[in-house]
């Protein structure tokens, strides 16, 4: 009996240690709200990563092993994402980590990342900051895949100005860091044509009456309202126009493609225009088989992919990765970082095909010539200009000498 | 003049969405010298009920109405068995404001769990577009609130003026042991009380869901600055709730608009302070002098 249970006992070690041998799994951290008002944009990302890697794992996972999520839900409070970064790091040892929402999570949680040296695919927080939080230091561990404000806050004025020929604007910013350094962006792409805003006004999360707002705006004879805060209050600001019987186009972030904007805001919503790095449209084959494949694992309402920029841009993040720790041949965090910033072969994502995304210097996959201008029509996001629909089945590449970026000052 | 106006309606619109909040305070104050500062968390309660019975059963919204209500008397009757009844037992002080702090943040996570927390649009029983009147615009909606905020205080005034149980209620607030050697089952009217205070908070929460959005939080923020309008009005007057909620509400619109948007919420709270300072009974409140 003694002896049974020993060989028993050895059996299984020796087990043990010859499945660590031979498959331990690559372990990716993700890091996102899952719940809450940013919600529409983590679960999407969430989804898209998920997607990802499981079409990797069927053909085979990378370096022969399988990749495994760890999954946490920052519920995009700083705090809470630091914690999260803590656990990551140090209990559950992920290779690399993807995600980030809000920036002001980001910012918070990935020094604990460029400590440990491991490095961070940002795959949808905006702030120009987060790839140059460490600019001083030799190494920087963090990247991103998204388009940050300094491309978002010219593409806005680009739109509103220089296309649609207003001449007054008003600026509404939600209070929060992404807000405020959001408005920052908008005022100096503004001066640089030559244009002051009308009317700068400020709300609160959860604020449930714009009239103030939105009455200063009307006074001050905008003919436009560029907006800078996230989807239940970008709705209030659209109900808000519908309920004083003013209605002038809304421009702003990317995030008025949030369903929670569009779902909220109901009519008062059509129309908006921001800018996008992905549309849900098949106009290439590549991103025919995203869609189809998304639609299919998690069937979203109506075949709405809730925020179809944060899926393609997280279902991209983690071939970026694969594809570096591939190159790499180890999930070592130096080794990773290396082959990000030197990445020999293309990558073929949803949003683009990613030719040398990053080099040394440069941690930022998304040029200004990437996003196009997305509008909301019929309770969906649809390509504003069928210039750019037509155009859509040529890939945008990146272009590090691409015009309209704002200069990143730290 | 036309921009005042238009202010002035959406300040009494918000800040009767306050009123009908605050409402819920006072009436358990009234009997019991306790508050239920769950009070946001039963408003958002309500709505989600509302809301559920409205999408998934495909209720009418009128229908709809006096199930939550029925639903906001279970929920108050709760809290005050719960968290109420054992601190007044013991005759603490201080435990009630614990225990319904805690329920109210019990509840908020039961919601997240069953409705999740991101918001949700309420399907507005009225049209959407606004109607003209003096120059300004004003919403059905909003409309329907002032209405609703008022007919609730006066039916509950009219009932504690005219009705025998109302006398109880007035009887237990002025002297709780008198009350009780007079026969009138004080216990039952403070759970009387509490059921009705969620009762108006459900109600509150299903009028105001429509201009709001719905869901987890909705009841945080709002419940606060309920709380700041009734103390404003004093916790003893229906009538100074209104005024209170009306008050803060067009503090808020009109300093936005004259002032700065990031300064709206400031007045009201200036306003509180001073109010505390000088009347601490509220601006309508009867000062009650506490003889020990």
């Amino acid at each position: 009996m003694r002896f049974a249970s020993r060989a028993l006992a050895a059996v299984a070690l020796a087990a043990g240690v010859g499945a660590a041998l031979a498959a331990d799994p690559v372990k990716i951290g993700l890091s996102g709200p899952f719940t809450g008002g940013s919600s529409s944009m983590g679960v999407s990302m969430r989804d898209g990563v998920r997607l990802a890697v499981s079409e990797i794992n069927k053909s085979g996972g990378v370096l022969g092993r399988q990749i495994v999520l760890v999954e946490r839900d920052d519920e995009a409070k700083n705090e809470r994402g630091v914690q999260i970064a803590q656990e990551l790091i140090n209990k559950e040892k992920v290779a690399v980590t993807v995600g980030f929402i809000n920036t002001g999570v980001a910012l918070a949680s990935q020094r604990f990342y460029q400590e440990a040296k491991i490095p961070v695919m940002n795959n949808v927080a905006t702030g120009s900051l987060i790839t140059h939080q460490f600019d001083d230091q030799a190494e920087n561990y963090i990247f991103r895949n998204a388009a940050h404000d300094s491309i978002q806050a010219p593409m806005v004025v680009e739109e509103a100005i220089t296309r649609r020929g207003f001449k007054k604007v008003a600026i509404l910013a939600d209070s929060t860091n992404y807000g405020q350094l959001g408005r920052e962006d908008l005022e100096k792409a503004l001066a640089l044509k030559g244009i002051k805003p009308v009317a700068v006004e400020k709300f609160n999360i959860k604020d449930v009456d714009m009239t103030a707002q939105l009455l200063k705006a009307k006074e001050a004879g905008a003919e436009a309202v560029l907006t800078y805060g996230i989807g239940p209050e970008l709705a209030q600001i659209a109900n808000g126009m519908t309920k004083l019987g003013w209605k002038v186009p809304m421009i702003g972030s990317w995030t008025l493609s949030m369903a929670n904007f569009i779902d909220n805001a109901g009519p008062g919503g059509e129309g908006a225009r921001m800018p996008q790095t992905f549309i849900q449209e098949p106009t290439t084959p590549k991103r025919q088989s995203f869609i189809i494949a998304y639609l299919k694992m998690f069937s979203p309402k109506n075949n709405r992919i809730d925020s179809p920029v944060s899926a393609a841009q997280g279902y991209d993040s983690v071939y970026l990765l694969a594809a570096a720790i591939k190159q790499a041949g180890s999930t070592d965090g130096p080794k990773i970082k290396a082959a990000l910033e030197d990445l020999k072969t293309p990558v073929e994502g949803v949003v683009t095909t990613y030719n040398h995304p990053f080099t040394a210097k440069d941690h930022d996959a998304i040029t200004a010539n990437i996003p196009v201008i997305g509008e909301v029509k019929g309770q969906r996001v649809v390509y504003a200009y069928p210039d750019d629909q037509k155009k859509a089945s040529e890939v945008r590449v990146k272009d590090p000498n691409a015009k309209g970026a704002l200069t990143i000052q730290k | 003049m036309q921009i005042l106006t238009q202010l002035v309606f959406s300040g009494i619109a918000l800040g009767m969405i306050y009123a009908v909040i605050a409402f819920g305070y006072q009436l358990t104050f009234a009997t019991s010298d306790t508050l239920n500062f769950g009070q946001g968390d039963a408003l958002m309660l309500g709505a989600l009920v509302g809301l559920t019975l409205v999408e998934k059963l495909g209720l009418n919204y009128w229908l709809m109405i006096p199930l939550v209500c029925v639903f906001g008397v279970l929920q108050g009757a709760l809290v005050e068995r719960i968290g109420v009844r054992p601190a007044l037992k013991i005759k603490s002080e201080f435990g009630w404001i614990m225990s319904t702090i805690a329920l109210g943040i019990i509840f908020k996570n039961v919601a997240e769990n069953v409705w999740g927390r991101d918001d949700l649009k309420f399907p507005s029983p009225l049209p959407e577009s606004p109607l003209h009147f003096l120059g300004a615009n004003i919403l059905p909606m909003e409309i329907l609130v002032v209405v609703g905020a008022v007919g609730m205080m006066l039916a509950v005034e009219v009932f504690n003026r005219r009705s025998i149980y109302g006398r109880a209620v007035v009887a237990t607030f002025n002297d709780r042991d008198a009350a009780k050697l007079m026969g009138i089952n004080t216990g039952l009217v403070i759970t009387f009380s509490y059921a009705l205070s969620s009762l108006s908070a459900a109600f509150a929460g299903v009028l105001i869901a429509p201009l709001t959005l719905t869901g987890a939080t909705m009841g945080a923020v709002l419940g606060l600055k309920a709380f700041a309008v009734a103390i404003i009005g004093g916790l003893t007057s229906g009538m100074g709730i209104i005024l209170g909620g009306v008050i803060l509400g067009i503090a808020e619109t009109t300093t936005g608009f004259y002032i700065s948007t990031g300064y709206k919420d400031v007045p009201g709270l200036v306003l509180l302070l001073i109010v505390l300072a000088v009347k601490p009974a509220g601006l309508f409140g009867k000062t009650a002098i506490k003889k020990v």
